[in-house]
């Protein structure tokens, strides 16, 4: 049975990393629209299957799934061979730098992120009034997290860095052939809010360093990225 | 070379959690204490090993691994022989348990930490800078990490740990955060439901983490 995604088509959040996965993986897929508008996400039918009542989740003939960033590593597991390999590396110590990149997007983006669209979109629509005080602390402090990113990115294409040991320490033979310059889910996992803040007129990349704005202006021009923000989710069974 | 760790000395926060797993799975370790009270992890030499200059992280025979997040994931995926304890991570060929465990660990990751850190930070840290702890603001806070607990009742009654059936990385994930409330008198991590009760009591009664609370961190060598 093919794999449903229980999601909406407005490619935003959760959604949007785990479209672009299945896009990316060439994962054939049916997607299941629930309405946030309508609270269809907290239907008790919906909290059987995601307890928190958040989009997006799956069900893979069977094997229900929730938690965005955990469906995006089972996909790259399920189908390592397919589609772009790269995403989510095998050799423990390569996926020790993925995992490494991952957790600084959710430590030290994110939250920055999250913060700045609380502000200015959910407020909003909540009757409230958006703190632009906190907007702005919000991007300045999201700018100095992405001066560690522009260090980190001037060794590296992406990334799930390479090994880089302080001076005066011998490299261990085997750390020198790690040199991860592929797009990596830790990549990915960046367009999963970020994009749109530029939609919202937040100017976050334009006054970064010359090695942020060369990954940011690579990952979010991937070709299954911009078709995903061109068309919207869409299921590639022959029912949508 | 022994495995080097770099981070604070206490049974709280991040190091703490790598801690754990390193005992858990017996791997011989050499604490590097950093004085985050004299800035020793904002250094320029510190940053080229955590470009963030945040604490903790490992040098394995100069492959260095920051976030205690990811530093866990290495430390079970390198050591995952018999000889080594606890499995704590699923077999990468169990894509299906693997993946239960991403889930939960995304869990603990978005949906308990930012809530505990919250409670945290309106209890302990406020004061340690001269405030005042605003009261109505924590008791919002607490509010809200009891809601996510109740949706762990509910996952724990249908597994027995936060990551699957088996106690794992998922599990100790908490304990860099979840210990400290109690110390506060905030009782949420057993008072919420029977079954977070039962896991939480199941968490911090494990030898390692009662020998980390009665030790604080030190080299195992």
């Amino acid at each position: 049975m093919v794999l449903k995604l229980y999601a909406r088509k407005f490619v935003s959040g959760g959604t949007a990393i785990v479209a672009l996965v299945l896009a990316e993986k060439q994962i054939p897929f049916e997607l299941v629209e629930i309405d946030i508008q309508t609270n269809q996400n907290k239907t008790p039918e919906y909290l059987a299957l995601h307890p928190f009542g958040q989009i997006p989740c799956i069900d893979d003939d069977g094997f229900v799934l929730y938690e965005s960033r955990a469906i995006c590593r089972y996909l790259c597991e399920k189908y390592p061979d397919q589609g772009a390999k790269e995403l989510y590396p095998t050799g423990f110590k390569e996926r020790a730098l993925v995992e490494q990149a991952a957790s600084v997007e959710s430590a030290n983006f994110i939250p920055y992120v999250s913060r700045i669209f609380r502000e200015l979109l959910f407020k909003p629509l909540e009757g409230q009034e958006t703190d632009q005080s906190s907007v702005d602390e919000a991007l300045a402090l999201l700018h100095k997290k992405l001066d560690a990113y522009e260090v980190i990115l001037g060794k590296t294409k992406y990334l799930a860095g390479d090994v880089r040991v302080p001076s005066g320490t011998r490299y261990h033979s085997s750390c020198l052939s790690l040199e991860l310059q592929e797009f990596t889910l830790a990549d990915l996992f960046h367009l999963y809010a970020a994009p749109r803040l530029t939609d919202l007129g937040v100017d976050v990349w334009s006054e970064r360093g010359p090695n942020v704005r060369r990954w940011w202006d690579d990952i979010s021009t991937r070709p299954a990225w911009l078709k995903l923000r061109a068309e919207g989710v869409k299921g590639t069974t022959s029912t949508d | 070379m022994v495995l080097k760790l770099y981070g604070t000395p206490y049974a709280f926060g991040a190091t703490a959690v790598v801690a754990m797993v390193l005992l858990e799975k017996h791997i011989p370790f050499e604490f590097v204490l950093v004085d985050l009270k004299t800035g020793a992890h904002k250094t320029r030499e510190f940053r080229e090993r955590h470009p963030f200059g945040n604490v903790p992280c490992i040098e394995d025979d100069g492959f260095i691994v920051y976030e205690s997040r990811a530093i866990a994931r290495y430390l079970a995926d390198k050591y995952a022989d018999q000889d080594h304890g606890p499995r704590l991570i699923p077999v990468p060929t169990k894509v299906q348990e693997r993946a239960v465990f991403e889930q939960g660990a995304s869990v603990e990751n978005v949906n308990f930490f930012p809530s505990v850190l919250k409670v945290i930070q309106e209890k302990f840290e406020k004061p340690l800078h001269g405030e005042t702890t605003d009261e109505v603001a924590l008791a919002g806070y607490i509010a809200e990490l009891s809601k996510v607990l109740s949706v762990y009742d509910d996952i724990l009654s249908k597994q027995r740990f936060m990551g699957g059936d088996e106690f794992s990385l998922v599990d100790i994930f908490h304990v860099g955060t979840g210990p400290g409330l109690a110390l506060g008198g905030i009782d949420v991590m057993i008072s919420t439901g029977p079954n977070v009760a039962r896991w939480w009591n199941d968490v911090i009664s494990r030898p390692s983490w009662v020998k980390l609370q009665a030790e604080g961190i030190k080299s195992s060598v």
